[in-house]
């Protein structure tokens, strides 16, 4: 399994105008058609047999409806994955998840990997202050559930404690860094798991989106309205944060102001009901069952607690 | 709190079982949920409960709840309450 080459804008805007498709999602469109020179399509259907080439340039949900699309329709189409957004780590994974009746799909294989991955800096300016907030909250998410993962080997956690130490000195706002550390988080998660806020955001992602269609109530917020109240029942269920933090460095008074600041009271508040009534599925989640610490059932009245507190 | 009240309320929040169908001789191949996630998650909580560390050997070879048991009796954990 070889990884995507990493190619600029001048690479792909010399490309014949024949060789491509565009897809992209609505937040660039104008921008990305404006200075690429390829057709734009709307849905991958509309992808013509003679096409050698379909650039994406979109988030994680799109890069990975792409891949999918790619690796099960049409496999000799070359694929260029565009970011808009970094935590996903869609660009550079073998893995595919896909939103399919309510439910996550997961698809994991070489064939997903796309062929070249373009970062385009200059796009990061459509991301607003608090999309790009949530974005840094998805790639911590990783970082920390990966780091207590019961699945993680001692070598993989000081890999992972490197990691909290670079994104500790950057700003959780946009900053093209945040590429290349969400990719890692990406990359070090898929060698061990994440755990509980994986597990919420899995399985409220569908219904909070229906019940909330315009208040982005995606993976990334999930996760970052999340990972405070996890990690509190995380550090309250046993010492293993503490020890482990200690063993290899991480400064945990640095980490919680950062998940402090990744907090929202208003959306948590919000996402509790949708939290309580879903309950017993997430328990059944595959990422809840690798979570860090054990998830009791009546675990959700500490979780509820935090409100008040 | 008995140990064998605390094993059994590990075992119900491991496996997501209802509590009336927790016995000492439940095996493996009865419980839908002890797959090997289920195997992850007992080790979690057996540490967190018990204070004991499964090794990798132990964990694939626990065939049933009285397998658990007798790796924390090995280790000092009484469970003739």
């Amino acid at each position: 399994m070889s990884s995507p080459q990493i190619r600029d804008l001048a690479w792909l805007k010399s490309l014949p105008k024949s060789a491509a498709v565009l897809r992209s999602s609505p937040s660039v469109r104008v921008r990305v058609s404006a200075e690429l020179p390829f057709p734009s399509i709307s849905s991958f259907d509309e992808i013509p047999a003679t096409a050698a080439a379909l650039v994406v340039a979109g988030g994680g949900s799109l890069m990975d409806e792409a891949k999918h699309f790619r690796a099960r329709k049409r496999p000799a189409l070359n694929l260029v994955l565009i970011p808009t957004i970094w935590g996903s780590g869609a660009e550079s994974s073998p893995i595919a998840v896909l939103n399919r009746e309510g439910a996550k799909q997961i698809c994991i294989g070489g064939e997903f990997l796309p062929d070249a991955v373009i970062y385009w800096p200059e796009l990061l300016d459509t991301i607003s202050p608090a999309r790009a907030r949530r974005a840094c909250g998805d790639v911590w998410s990783h970082a920390l559930e990966a780091f207590l993962s019961p699945l993680a080997c001692d070598s993989l956690r000081g890999e992972l404690a490197a990691l909290i130490a670079e994104v500790l000195r950057l700003p959780l706002s946009t900053d093209p860094r945040w590429f290349q550390a969400g990719t890692r988080a990406c990359a070090l998660q898929a060698r061990a798991s994440v755990g509980l806020v994986h597990g919420i955001a899995h399985v409220l992602e569908h219904p909070m989106r229906v019940r909330y269609p315009d208040q982005d109530w995606g993976h990334a917020r999930l996760c970052s309205v999340f990972l405070l109240p996890v990690m509190n029942l995380n550090r309250a269920a046993s010492s293993k944060w503490a020890d482990l933090a200690r063993q290899c460095a991480v400064d945990q008074d640095a980490v919680w102001s950062v998940l402090q600041r990744l907090f929202e009271l208003e959306g948590f508040a919000a996402a509790l009901p949708f939290l309580r009534e879903n309950w017993a599925k997430i328990l059944r989640d595959p990422c809840t069952r690798t979570n860090g610490t054990l998830v009791r059932a009546g675990r959700l009245d500490e979780i509820e607690r935090q409100v008040a507190a | 709190m008995t140990n064998t009240e605390k094993l059994k309320d590990l075992i119900v929040d491991v496996f997501l079982i209802d509590p009336k169908e927790f016995h000492p001789d439940l095996k493996r191949e009865q419980i839908e949920t002890w797959d090997s996630l289920g195997v992850v998650s007992l080790a979690v909580g057996v540490q967190e409960t018990f204070g004991q560390h499964f090794t990798q050997d132990e964990a694939i070879g626990i065939t049933g709840i009285r397998d658990v048991i007798g790796i924390l009796e090995a280790r000092g954990i009484s469970f003739d309450e």
